[in-house]
This record gives C-alpha cells, sequence and structure tokens, in this order.
C-alpha cells in the first residue's frame, strides 16, 4: 500500500484543455511529480476509476446541470481537499457567457435545440455546489502555479492563492502599460498568477482568472471609457468574457474559496 | 573638485570600451517608455530619457529574487554579486537610492541588497527631458544627491564628467578626459539647475510643513475622496524609487525536495499586504479599505520616514501618477489639496 498522496482528477462543463495541459507538462513537471503523487483516476490519461478516499481531487469544468450536484457532492464526501482547476472550475469562465443570453439553443442546435441533454440551467463554479478548497485559475491552468499548489500541500502547508491584479505582474516585468500604447486592458481587476504574457505580448488582459477579492468596476468602467476610448455599453459588458460569475451583475455572487 | 571633459566624438568610444571591459546598466527604450537594462551597444544608451518605467534600484533589489537555496533541511545563501556600472540615473534617482542605502543598511543589515549596492559603480547623468508628470524641482529641495561615484552632464561640445570617489575614477581609463574648464564646470551646474524650476507639476509648501500638516489630516475625508477610483493594484507603490516592502514565501521545486526561499515586491495598496494571521485560522486586515491603504502611502512618502531619511520620501519623479490607470496617485494632487485645507 502507497503512502503517496492520492489524487484524482474529475471533469465537469468544459472542454478538458486543463486536462490537456497537465499531460502537456511532460516529463519533466508531470512524470516527476508522479513520483510523489498517486493518481488513481483520471479520464484523459487513464482508464482506472475509484470509489476509494481521495487526498487531494481536482475538479475542472462548471457546475453547469442540476443533475451534476450528487455527483459533486460524492466527490466532496470522500475527499480531504477538493480543488477546482482551470477558469470553468473556479468562475464559470467562457461557460457563464450564456448566463445573460437565453435565445443560444436555437441559434447554435437549430432543429436539435430541443434535446433533453442541453438542458442546463446557468454556468456557476463548482464552489456554488459544494464547498471548494483551493482554485487554481487560469484558462488554461498554469504550470508553475500547479505545482507550487500541489507541493505546497504535499509538504502540509497552504498555498497562496494571489488576490493581487495583473497591474502587478505587468510591472514586477516591466511591461510597458497597454495604456500607454493607447490601447485598454482589464489587468486593473484581474486575478494574476498567470505572470502577465497577454500584455507583454502586446494584447490587453481578459481577465481570464476572474476578478480579485473586490474589483473596482465603477473605476473600471470610467477608465475603459476615458482612456480605452471604449463606449459605455462597451465599457460596462467588457470584462464579461470570463468573469460573468464574478462581476457586480452575477446571478449568484461567487465566495471565493481563499478567504 | 575632480571635474574632467569628454568630446562628444569620443564619447562613443568611451561608452565602448567601458561596455567591453564591464557589466553596463544604463537607460534603453522599450516600445515609447524606457527602462534600466544591460547595455551591449552604444547607441542603446538613451540619455536623452525622461524616466523609466521602473527605478534603477531593481539593480540592487530585484522585483524578484532567490533569498536561500534549499535542499531538505539545509539552506545555502544566494548573495552573488557582479560588479557592474550603473550609468546615467538621474538625480532624484540617486537621492532614492541613498534612502534605500540607508532603510536596507539600518537594523538587520539586509547583505542582499548591499552585496550588489556596494560592487556597483553609480554614475549619475543630467535631466535632458522632463517627463510629464515629474515635479523633482519641488520637492526635498533640502536634501542633496549624494551616494553616487561620479556624474555626467551634456555640455557644448560634449559632457562634463564629475569625480567623486575612487570607482567614479576607474572610468577614466576608458575614454579621452581632458580636466575641465571653469567655464565648463559652470556650465554644467547651469544645465542641472534649469530643469529645477522646468518641472510640469509643483508641490507648494516646504516638506516640513507638509509631514506635520499631512499627518493632521489623518481623519480626513480626503482619503477615501482621492481613493475613490482606486483599484488596489500597487502599481504606485511598484513603479516608486523609494518604497522597499516585499513578501517573501518558499517554493519546493517539483522534485519535493530542493527549493528557494524568494522575495518578491509587495505594496501597501494590494488589499493583502496588511492581512495577518491570526490564532486559530482566522485573519484580520488592518487597512481593509481602499481609503485607509490610500492614506498609509502618502503619510508614508510625506510624513512618517522624514525624520529617518532627513526629507520626504518621495523624490518627485512622477512615476505614481504616471502608472495610475484611475489618475488619483499624484501625490502633488492630493498634497496641495491637503495644504490648502
Amino acid at each position: 500500500m502507497s503512502d503517496k498522496v492520492k489524487v484524482a482528477y474529475f471533469d465537469f462543463t468544459c472542454c478538458e484543455g486543463c486536462q490537456i495541459e497537465m499531460t502537456n507538462f511532460g516529463d519533466a513537471a508531470f512524470l516527476e511529480l508522479l513520483n510523489h503523487v498517486e493518481v488513481v483516476e483520471f479520464r484523459e490519461a487513464m482508464s482506472e476509476k475509484t470509489t476509494e478516499r481521495i487526498n487531494i481531487a481536482f475538479i475542472e469544468g462548471s457546475f453547469s446541470r442540476e443533475a451534476d450536484r450528487a455527483r459533486l457532492e460524492e466527490i466532496r464526501e470522500r475527499s480531504d481537499i477538493v480543488i477546482a482547476y482551470g477558469a470553468c472550475a473556479c468562475t464559470g469562465g467562457i461557460n457563464a457567457l450564456k448566463n445573460h443570453q437565453n435565445d443560444y439553443h436555437e441559434e447554435v442546435y437549430g432543429k436539435d435545440a430541443k434535446m433533453p441533454h442541453l438542458d442546463s440551467q446557468i454556468a456557476l463554479p463548482v464552489s456554488a455546489a459544494i464547498k471548494v478548497d483551493y482554485n487554481i485559475n487560469g484558462c488554461p491552468m498554469d504550470k508553475d502555479e500547479f505545482i507550487r499548489v500541489v507541493s505546497h500541500l504535499v509538504h502540509g502547508k497552504q498555498p497562496v492563492i494571489p488576490n493581487h491584479p495583473v497591474c502587478v505582474e505587468c510591472k514586477l516585468r516591466e511591461t510597458v502599460c497597454r495604456y500607454d500604447q493607447g490601447d485598454h486592458c482589464l489587468g486593473m481587476v484581474a486575478r494574476a498568477g498567470c505572470g502577465a504574457p497577454c500584455p507583454a505580448d502586446g494584447i490587453p488582459c481578459e481577465a481570464c482568472r476572474g476578478f480579485i477579492d473586490h474589483p473596482n468596476e465603477e473605476s473600471l468602467v470610467k477608465v475603459l471609457m476615458e482612456k480605452g476610448g471604449l463606449s459605455r455599453e462597451r465599457a460596462e459588458t467588457r470584462s464579461r468574457m470570463f468573469t460573468a460569475n464574478c462581476r457586480a451583475d452575477a446571478p449568484e455572487k461567487i465566495v471565493s474559496p481563499n478567504k | 573638485m575632480n571635474a574632467f571633459f569628454i568630446k562628444e566624438a569620443d564619447f562613443t568610444q568611451f561608452l565602448g570600451n567601458m561596455i567591453g571591459a564591464r557589466k553596463v546598466i544604463g537607460p534603453k527604450a522599450r516600445k515609447n517608455r524606457f527602462v534600466f537594462d544591460q547595455i551591449r551597444k552604444p547607441e542603446d544608451l538613451r540619455l536623452d530619457y525622461d524616466v523609466t518605467i521602473l527605478p534603477p534600484k531593481k539593480v540592487f533589489f530585484p522585483p524578484r529574487q532567490e533569498l536561500i537555496r534549499f535542499h531538505g533541511q539545509k539552506g545555502s545563501s544566494c548573495i552573488q554579486p557582479e560588479s557592474t556600472v550603473l550609468f546615467g540615473v538621474h538625480f532624484y534617482d540617486i537621492k532614492a537610492i541613498d534612502m534605500t542605502d540607508h532603510l536596507f543598511r539600518e537594523n538587520n543589515m539586509d547583505f542582499n541588497y548591499l552585496a550588489q549596492r556596494e560592487c556597483t559603480t553609480l554614475i549619475g547623468s543630467n535631466v535632458q527631458n522632463i517627463f510629464k508628470r515629474a515635479f523633482f524641482g519641488s520637492v526635498g529641495k533640502g536634501v542633496a544627491p549624494k551616494g553616487h561615484d561620479g556624474f555626467t552632464t551634456k555640455i557644448s561640445g560634449g559632457y562634463l564628467y564629475e569625480v567623486y570617489t575612487a570607482k567614479g575614477k576607474d572610468l577614466l581609463a576608458y575614454g579621452t578626459f581632458i580636466e575641465a574648464t571653469e567655464e565648463q564646470i559652470n556650465e554644467a551646474r547651469e544645465v542641472n539647475d534649469s530643469v529645477m524650476d522646468k518641472c510640469p507639476e509643483k508641490i507648494n509648501h516646504d516638506s516640513l510643513e507638509i509631514s506635520e500638516k499631512v499627518r493632521s489630516k489623518f481623519n480626513s475625508p480626503v482619503w477615501e475622496e482621492f481613493a475613490h477610483d482606486c483599484f488596489s493594484c500597487g502599481s504606485c507603490n511598484l513603479v516608486c524609487p523609494t518604497c522597499y516592502c516585499f513578501d517573501v514565501q518558499d517554493n519546493w521545486n517539483v522534485d519535493q525536495v530542493t527549493g528557494s526561499r524568494d522575495r518578491t515586491w509587495d505594496g501597501c495598496l494590494l488589499e493583502d499586504f496588511s492581512s495577518c494571521s491570526l490564532t486559530g485560522g482566522s485573519k484580520e486586515n488592518f487597512r481593509e479599505t481602499r481609503g485607509s491603504r490610500y492614506r498609509h502611502r502618502i503619510m508614508r512618502k510625506t510624513s512618517y520616514l522624514t525624520a529617518k531619511l532627513g526629507g520626504p520620501a518621495c523624490v518627485g519623479c512622477g512615476r505614481c501618477s504616471s502608472s495610475c490607470t484611475a489618475d488619483i496617485a499624484d501625490p502633488v494632487n492630493v498634497i496641495n489639496r491637503l495644504m490648502e485645507e
């Protein structure tokens, strides 16, 4: 019987890209990590399943069907630590873009719009159904952050999940601000941890990790209009791609698991 | 005084020789801004810069720095100073480096900072272009720049190079310098004096007066008013040449045995900066509101450190004002407003 930390991966409403990202870690990271953890369930990489006790459960994907609640509760029940990883699990991610719309069934599926499996609720983070201990944010989640969180837990330490905005990480790497380039950006309200690669490549931050705990949305709209040159309507909806459940107009307010 | 002159035509060769012999860090263009970075070709050095995104303190106090590398329970120091010439630093940043020198030296000496500081040759240069948010002409006027090894000023036909220390004198070997004339020394003084009243922004009061008045305004509604649009993004802290707070965390490598203890710049405007662990796993944040965090920064710059530093902990570079996307960080606006109340 192994005394390694037992980990399992589960997926809900998502593209499974974060699981793929995990296998993309390659020998250096993923196989090395396997010396310290035992994977007992991981649909993307192995066929075995488990019904046993799990030390760390990694959950990918948003909670978008009431029918999934029982499965989530069952995972919670037999796991010591539950980690939501990837934007969909942490905030609802891009799935939550549908939350303010109701005409997408016909738009997307045409004559198949009434198929029973398409009957879903609004897309919510995993934390809307069960208690989540930690979030590993990002679309997709980041290798270094994943290893940092797992390492801390293997050593019995509490990992620190960033609650500072992306501006911090742009400053640390001395990126010229998008606003100094006549562009706009969501970095002031976006949760960091990614290392701010997008503004460094010359594109605005889209807040794929959701908002920091207390984003100043009113000021964001003002800056997007005054400095970013966006119309009021565009400024007010600009942050929605990844933050539909974080915004003040969200149907159900997210409780950050890191508090 | 040791003052020398080098002709414009000889300056490129001087830079080329120095770059060939030493690691040189100086102002370089990055898109439409400037940064301090290693100079590998003479033409990369941009002494006509207005201000850099980050201040030159990063040479001694990098944004992210390994303090200790560990293997199991054993740790070893990461201090590996490298002889460096930090060239082309404006006088306001020299003032700021003098402050961080003091702050990292007092009490528990910070060898991670001091080791690199001590093997750096610090050479100033005159301000050729004034940054759009600068107010260095009206802040801490009684505080003179010191702690540098030499200073260059662009004058007619070339550069005046003033030497203050043996480290500064060493650089003479890289170029064709001649003794400067009285006229050249006077011209350089005039060049440096003339920028002082050309700043686009101005603080209207003396720093001692400001220190007392601002401190007395602790309970003013002004703080919440100015902080209304604050994103708590910490940009004003992170670009500040006198801010020196950092966070320390341990990180394991994937082998779970080796790793490092790292420090990263932190800032008092960030929400979690003042969040503390209490017994029983609970937390307390003693500066929970935007206004209280905003006030703390201004208090630190105007009042709290003045006795220790002999002047305000602000040098008027204007970096915080320009890096603030909501444009509420400018010390000139809040100080002048408080002084008029």
